[in-house]
């Protein structure tokens, strides 16, 4: 089915409640602070020794989230470097009834 | 009013990723729709003060919870962003065309 | 990629100071706003900029392939061996395995600028080495 009036308008209604819908729910005021701010902005730079409380919360309080983002970043590397191939070296095990041998 | 404009760029990065045949188009929404996400967190989180959240500073600092979570988020975001344009790359490469359309019809005229 | 006069000049006089300003925001990013992600892809930057001006045969021979993968991975191992190490002190892995000694002799925020150190070169050295390595031509 290659689109047609029927998707179109359909997707123009979707768009439209998702940005009525964004518009109720982000409005108004939102609550402030909680306790963990508190004790961050109080103790942060004393028990880990960085004067910059957001270094001190991601290499401090939560370095394991760093290591698994240092992960994600060499797993992504990896994939692209995998992928990166030109055309006529690539795996070939379908038959080829369409065009496979392009620059 | 912030809230209105970040609410735009998200309903850009949507309509890109939807209303586009192009798959570069496709990805590019996705990554505007993120870094729409990402900036809301960020404006929420500097409600609560004026300043960057280092000390020595004096004055009421900024919460530096959401800012240390969407430096992950935007790390993460590139790699997602690489990958998805690395594999558009390798449809191009097969069925010659960047057309989303084109490209599966092609898919279908192989799987019979 | 056409080599206009302009780009050589600037990229040849900008890069340095690309690299410069993110081993600045690598290594005091526990007292200004920096770290070890922003540091790292402002050097990441500097070197695109290199290869996407003055072509990637003139960058390899400054950063070669070979090593940048080397560093990428080498990086990630000893940022792994710095959190076994505060396992082995006792303070928990990722912790500070220095936290009981006298802040007179070594300071406090060392581990966290080995940390930045070690993720800056790691995301400097992985995102240029993927860039470069899409950018080629002699396939």
């Amino acid at each position: 089915m290659r689109g047609g009036r029927v998707t179109a308008v359909l997707e123009v209604v979707v768009l439209v409640l998702v940005a009525l819908f964004l518009l109720q729910a982000l409005q108004g005021d939102h609550p402030e602070s909680s306790e963990v701010r508190g004790h961050l902005v109080e103790n942060g730079s004393r028990e880990t020794g960085a004067l910059n409380l957001v270094t001190a919360i991601y290499l401090g309080y939560r370095a394991f989230d760093t290591l698994g983002e240092t992960i994600v970043l060499l797993v992504a590397v990896t994939g692209v470097i995998y992928f990166a191939v030109p055309a006529g070296k690539g795996d070939d095990e379908e038959d080829h009834d369409t065009r496979s041998d392009l620059p | 009013m912030i809230w209105a404009l970040i609410c735009l760029i998200f309903l850009v990065g949507l309509w890109g990723v939807t209303r586009k045949a192009n798959m570069v188009k496709k990805v590019m929404g996705l990554s505007i729709a993120n870094s729409g996400i990402i900036l809301l967190f960020v404006h929420y989180g500097s409600l609560s003060g004026t300043t960057a959240p280092i000390e020595g500073s004096g004055r009421a600092m900024a919460d530096p919870l959401p800012q240390a979570l969407m430096l992950t988020a935007i790390v993460v975001g590139v790699c997602v962003m690489a990958l998805a344009l690395v594999l558009v790359y390798r449809l191009y490469l097969r069925f010659g065309t960047l057309d989303m359309h084109r490209v599966e019809l092609g898919a279908w005229k192989l799987h019979d | 990629m056409k080599k206009t006069t302009i780009l050589d000049l600037i990229s040849r006089k900008l890069a340095p100071f690309m690299l410069l300003f993110g081993l600045y925001l690598l290594t005091y990013g526990h007292m200004s706003p920096g770290g070890g992600f922003q540091g790292g892809v402002v050097i990441a930057s500097g070197v695109i900029l290199l290869f996407v001006a003055q072509g990637v045969e003139a960058t390899a021979s400054l950063f070669p392939f070979r090593s940048l993968s080397l560093l990428e991975a080498g990086a990630f191992l000893l940022l792994v061996a710095a959190g076994l190490a505060g396992l082995a002190a006792g303070a928990g892995f990722l912790g500070n395995p220095i936290a009981g000694v006298d802040v007179r002799m070594v300071p406090r925020a060392s581990m966290i600028l080995v940390y930045n150190v070690l993720i800056g070169l790691k995301v400097g050295a992985g995102i240029s080495f993927m860039c470069m390595y899409l950018f080629r031509e002699d396939r």
